[in-house]
């Protein structure tokens, strides 16, 4: 029996604004990793200004979770411009470490801020004990691997390098080894190292064969056409796996996703490290967190390269599956305990009649049917149909502020 | 007059290859064992590499080997050994991709030259600049950059640069087995020595070679490069390894590219009013034997990027 002496390992969570951020920690996150206005591959993730940042940094100081910046573009000669002002700025502002792919910022980060922590991005392609000990030795704390890395390379790479390691364990993967994919360019004239990448890896392609008696296609028009889209990583069911590997980080992906979306992740992942540490030996994996990650569930789920290679299994071929099935309906801003009534903001059109979940924070959940609903006016109303309109809700159990509220589709 | 002559470089298949392609101009050969590097014509094996070796080497040749896989922990147990038999064959250099390298190399003490070769990664003089710190020798840059770019990256660093001027690039790389894959979908049987490519949905124009090796599943470009009609460029910028992918091609065609090549080097070298007269025709010759489904185009070298 081996003796437990592990510390938790960090729940990171991604953060593609303000709100976003307040979530996820608010959630159970550790730390949160988000994008400036440069450098960072989510061009369009709501990407955070300065001062923005400094806010965030604020309200993760009092939760005591960390904020990381992702700058991990592959630079081109032209955006070597005001590296050293950005990574300055970023740890002046306190944020806690940034994760770079391109060497340039790595070496412009150091000499710029050297306290500023640097982590290796998973755009570097980190896939070997030799490169962890490689930027190990170049002082580097943390690398992020590929995500083609198996639990036992894990396990080899941590026995042999004292290095931290993060590793994705939820959300959309890129098919390719990331950063090695241009298909974007070529095909878009977008840069997919810089942002651009236009997922075309997931369009539908005709596979053709030069055979003896000519050109063959083996896929035009069938409604089974070639294409290269992967399932979504979620390691719900494995999470010790990684945890006993020694992975010090464990990231979800997702800056573009919803506060829904990252809200239920992070709460499902926050209960599993929890429950695991409470009693190690007595954990079993509860079928209700599985439930409860399939209501943000965006594709079908695999464990990616975790454990055996992935076959055709693991990817999406035919029509897109419908999930989710679930609607971020509302948002509980506030709530009167004498008369058990929600102020929530609405976030999709929801009514009287309706079957609705609220969830919170420490995996607080319940069901009940929407009965009364009144709108900014105090008018009862039959169903909030307007964008983020705010009203009024009987609530069967108590909720509170960061609170949500969604519904089945 | 500075010394400056590039190498006119090729990738081969087997040993009858580097010496046809070696007799019809090339400086350098690029050969590989598929277990160390991706995207190989042939499989070399230490043995057919010794005489590759002794063979180029007689005739003032270089020879460098392909161990540009990216690595997993598995490669690690053999690599070192590898590299180091190579050291004793004295090859000229290795061409590498992956981040490992500079450590292993100087754990095991070699002193191999390594051309760095990160696919994508190699867009920026400063990385370049980083990694020529750390041990490179010379350094290849990526094929999604401006002409432009290459000759300022050039210029702001100090050891040898190379790029490809011609044959298809690889533009999509996977550990996964995608075209298996996709066999195994549709309940087809996949027979490994087919060639095979994709084309885009509704765009019957386009031709994507997609293949499988040990390490994985390559897409390459649409296009073939052929940036022979802008050498003078090429060489004005004093840029040191031209670069020609002889992959997916049969031999006859390499060899008469590496030709076409080799003369149009020598002409501009020698006389660069001759290359300009001669340059339309040049083009012209790779064009009346370029396979039919195959276009030409300059790549990025001349195309604007959105970022
Ligand atoms: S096209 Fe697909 S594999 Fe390529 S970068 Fe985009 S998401 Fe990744």
């Amino acid at each position: 029996m081996t003796t437990r002496t592990r510390t938790k390992p960090e729940l990171l969570a991604p953060a593609g604004n303000l709100e976003k951020l307040k979530f996820a920690i608010h959630y159970g996150a550790d730390a949160v990793y988000i994008g400036g206005q440069q450098f960072g591959l989510r061009s369009n993730a709501g990407n955070f200004s300065y001062d923005e940042m400094r806010e965030g940094v604020a309200f993760a100081n009092k939760y005591n979770a960390k904020v990381y910046v992702a700058a991990n573009i592959i630079a081109h000669n032209e955006n070597l411009e005001g590296l050293h002002e950005f990574f300055k700025e970023l740890y002046e502002i306190g944020i806690s470490g940034v994760i770079v792919a391109d060497p340039a910022l790595i070496q412009a980060s150091r000499e710029a801020a050297p306290d500023l922590e640097v982590h290796i991005s998973t755009q570097a392609s980190v896939a070997n004990w030799k490169t962890a000990e490689f930027w190990k030795n170049e002082g580097l704390p943390r690398v992020v691997l590929a995500r083609e890395v198996s639990v036992e390379e894990i396990r080899e790479m941590k026995e042999k390098v004292d290095i931290e390691i993060e590793a994705f364990i939820h959300g959309a993967m890129c098919i390719s080894y990331s950063g090695r994919c241009v298909l974007s360019n070529h095909m878009s004239a977008r840069d997919a190292n810089r942002g651009g990448c236009a997922q075309s890896c997931r369009w539908k392609y005709d596979l053709f064969e030069d055979g003896t008696d000519g050109t063959v296609a083996v896929s035009d028009e069938s409604d089974e056409q070639y294409t290269m889209s992967s399932q979504d990583l979620s390691m719900v069911e494995h999470l010790p796996d990684l945890i006993e590997a020694g992975v010090d980080s464990l990231k979800i992906e997702g800056r573009m996703k919803s506060i829904h979306y990252v809200a239920t992740v992070v709460n499902v992942y926050r209960k599993i490290i929890d429950t695991y540490f409470e009693d190690p030996e007595n954990y079993q994996i509860q079928q209700e967190w599985i439930d409860e990650i399939w209501k943000a569930a965006q594709r079908s789920l695999t464990s990616g390269f975790y454990y055996d290679e992935p076959t055709e299994k693991d990817q999406l071929f035919g029509r897109p599956n419908r999930i989710p099935k679930y609607d971020f309906a509302g948002l509980v801003l506030d709530y009167d305990e004498e008369t058990q009534m929600a102020t929530i903001q609405q976030r999709n059109n929801f009514g009287i009649g309706d079957e609705v979940e609220f969830f919170g924070p420490n995996f607080y959940h319940f069901k009940q049917t929407i009965t009364a609903i009144w709108d900014e006016n105090d008018e009862p109303i039959e169903r909030a149909k307007h964008a983020m309109m705010i009203t009024k809700v009987k609530v069967d159990q108590p909720v509170e502020k960061f609170n949500m509220m969604r519904k089945g589709k | 007059m500075s010394s400056y002559k590039p190498e006119l470089q090729v990738s081969a298949r087997n040993l009858e290859e580097v010496k046809r392609l070696a007799q019809a101009g090339a400086d350098a050969i690029f050969v590989g064992n598929q277990q160390f590097a991706n995207r190989q014509p042939g499989d070399f094996s230490l043995f057919e590499i010794k005489e590759a070796t002794e063979w180029l080497h007689s005739q003032g040749k270089k020879i460098y080997v392909m161990v540009n896989a990216i690595y997993h922990n598995e490669h690690l147990e053999s690599l070192p050994t590898y590299l180091k038999d190579l050291e004793q064959l004295k090859v000229d250099g290795i061409v590498a991709g992956d981040q490992s390298i500079y450590q292993i190399l100087r754990d095991i003490k070699c002193s191999l030259p390594l051309t760095w070769d990160p696919e994508t990664l190699s867009t920026n003089y400063q990385t370049l600049n980083f990694w020529a710190q750390r041990g490179l020798s010379r350094a290849t840059l990526s094929n999604e950059l401006s002409l432009d770019a290459v000759i300022k990256i050039k210029e702001n660093v100090h050891f040898p640069i190379e790029m490809q001027i011609h044959g298809m690039t690889n533009i999509f790389h996977s550990k996964r087995k995608l075209v298996r894959n996709y066999y195994a979908q549709i309940d087809e049987t996949y027979d490994r020595s087919k060639t095979r490519f994709i084309k885009e949905n509704r765009k019957p124009e386009t031709h994507y070679p997609i293949f499988e090796d040990l390490n994985g599943t390559h897409i390459m470009s649409n296009e073939d490069l052929a940036m022979i009609e802008y050498l003078d460029q090429i060489i004005d910028a004093k840029i040191d390894g031209l670069y020609i992918e002889g992959i997916l091609k049969t031999i006859d065609y390499n060899e008469k590219i590496v030709a076409l090549y080799r003369e149009a080097i020598d002409t501009y070298l020698a006389d660069p009013a001759a290359f300009e007269t001669k340059k339309t025709a040049f083009k012209q010759m790779i064009a009346d034997i370029q396979p039919d489904d195959r276009q030409l185009n300059t790549g990025f070298y001349f195309k604007e990027q959105i970022d």
